[in-house]
């Protein structure tokens, strides 16, 4: 009877753990995904090395020695989990894509829909990417809508910064 | 003795947890919330302005990972409830876990919201126009309508902007049915709510940027099996069928919603409660609007939407067999005002209503001041 109770406390006490591991761990987006991902924006074939930009991993796309462009993956909260997305752009500091790799909030999801998506495209980070003038939104999606487009607007302007700064060798 | 000590060992194990939890750098735990405060003033020697806290919601959300989630809204209505006294309400609106397999299967249980409509998903104060919500989402579409249910929501793969939404829910009672609400009081809000009618409910929608269209329905008995109703799971049925439009270019704003509401056995229903509710009950709105700063302030991220709506709806569009037809409640009501939003989060809100119906009697005017917000 005693044993039996020992193994139910410690088995209690090693799953809040291991639960509680699980959950800081969450929010990355597979692998795989950021790889299919970046052969959608940039076509198959495209490889992706990593830089370390102040600590932060910035992707850098080649194809056979020539430069595609370069990615983050980034996370930014919706009403209230967090919405995984890649922002990719060109060598010339044009906005290529933005790709929606995870989403989990249970309503808002349209902000993954291509019509959305495609507006940002060709975007630099001189262009206003603001909710009700260069971006249109989709009503009742509305702070899916408006908290990614002020991420994505801060992962250009970043990407561009550290491009001009030299540090995305 | 040996058992308490032990206990103890794992509330200390615990501690750390909850601390982390309480800090929750990862997010998983979310506190957010919408409220809005009206004042409205009708017309008429006797009818002083009124100022009331209309709504005020807490809402939190819980990741237990990242696929099963927590959402819920605690809502206080007109500041507080006190014994003896009329209004106030203390009320759950939506208590749901979500169990996410894919972007087109999540899912869904708990008490949830029948997706009919616009407002009655999405009714955070700065996402519509105009101080109150919509009559017809009051006296036709029963917003906020939640019930307790289960089923699933998700993308259809295949088709770009298309998504759905099915539930399994309990029914309603038509015990609660009026001549001047329809279907309202009928709602069971998940309290103790019989499910001697099981109901279904869902809604099909295409979004593009700028545009939302959609369709929904619920189908469901509503007898709970009182005599003279019928004891069988869809016996005295209701089905509701509503369309609704939303197109947003930047300035520009529009959105619709009409639909009708059958109450099969109406007569039936009139006979054992002596409402007079209606054989069917039809009707919409159509609101435009514009933003004002497009022109006057270009390079300003803010919004003053002046707009327009027109509620046309009549709970008894057909009234029931040996119930006579009161034309007072074939309603048209015009709302026009501004919304002045300096986030898109916060709102500011000034209207004025003319509200009519067929027969001429009671019409009256109102003018309504309201602030909201949602975080």
């Amino acid at each position: 009877m005693g044993i039996r109770r020992d193994w139910l406390l410690w088995s209690l006490v090693g799953f809040l753990l291991t639960s509680h591991v699980s959950r800081l761990t969450a929010q990355d987006a597979p692998a795989k995904k950021v790889q299919a991902s970046l052969a959608r924006v940039f076509g198959d074939g495209a490889l992706a090395d990593t830089v370390k930009v102040d600590d932060a991993p910035v992707l850098r796309v080649e194809r056979a020695d020539s430069l595609l462009g370069y990615a983050v993956v980034r996370n930014v909260k919706g009403k209230d989990q967090p919405i995984t997305f890649l922002v990719a752009v060109d060598p010339g500091d044009h906005l290529k894509d933005v790709d929606i790799l995870v989403y989990r909030e249970p309503y808002g999801g349209e902000v993954a829909y291509d019509s959305w998506r495609k507006q940002f495209r060709g975007k630099t980070a001189q262009d206003p990417m603001e909710v009700g003038k260069d971006i249109r939104s989709i009503s009742g999606a509305t702070i899916s809508v408006n908290s990614v487009t002020v991420a994505v607007r801060k992962a250009v302007a970043d990407l561009t910064a550290w491009h001009a700064a030299g540090k995305l060798q | 003795m040996n058992l308490i000590v032990r206990l103890g060992a794992v509330a200390l194990a615990l501690v750390p947890l909850a601390q982390l939890s309480a800090q929750d750098e990862a997010g998983k735990l979310t506190i957010g919330g919408y409220g809005e405060v009206h004042y409205s003033n009708s017309t008429g020697p006797d009818t002083p302005g009124l100022v009331n806290v209309k709504r005020f919601v807490i809402y939190a959300g819980y990741a237990f990972n990242d696929r099963i989630t927590l959402h819920s809204e605690l809502e206080l209505e007109d500041t507080k409830i006190e014994g003896g006294q009329s209004g106030g309400e203390v009320a759950l609106e939506q208590a749901y876990l979500d169990y996410r397999f894919s972007n087109a299967f999540t899912l869904r249980t708990g008490l949830l919201l029948p997706p009919i409509g616009i407002i009655n998903e999405t009714h955070e104060p700065p996402s519509f126009n105009g101080v109150e919500r919509p009559d017809f989402d009051n006296d036709v579409i029963p917003t906020t309508w939640r019930d307790i249910g289960v089923g699933a929501v998700g993308q259809i793969p295949g088709v770009n902007g298309l998504s759905y939404r099915v539930f399994l829910v309990n029914g309603l009672k038509a015990e609660g049915f009026t001549a001047e609400q329809g279907i309202r009081e009928g709602r069971q809000e998940g309290k103790e709510a019989s499910f001697a009618n099981p109901s279904f409910t869902g809604r099909v929608e295409y979004a593009q940027a700028g545009l939302k269209v959609g369709g929904s329905f619920w189908y469901g008995g509503t007898a709970n099996q009182v005599p003279g109703l019928g004891t069988g799971a869809f016996d005295a049925p209701v089905l509701v069928v509503m369309g609704d439009a939303r197109y947003d270019n930047g300035p520009f704003m529009l959105r619709a919603v009409a639909g009708t509401i059958e109450v099969y056995d109406a007569d039936k229903i009139n006979a054992v409660y002596g409402q007079g509710v209606g054989r069917r009950i039809a009707g919409g709105y159509v609101e435009g609007g514009y933003n004002l700063l497009g022109f006057l302030a270009p390079k300003s991220s803010q919004r003053l939407n002046a707009f327009v709506r027109y509620d046309h709806y009549d709970t008894q569009a057909k009234a029931a067999a040996g119930t006579p037809d009161d034309a007072a409640l074939a309603r048209r009501i015009t709302t026009f005002g501004l919304t002045y939003k300096p986030l898109w989060n916060v709102a500011f809100k000034a209207d004025y209503q003319l509200c009519d119906n067929q027969a001429g009697v009671g019409e009256n005017e109102v003018l309504a001041l309201g602030v909201g917000y949602q975080f």
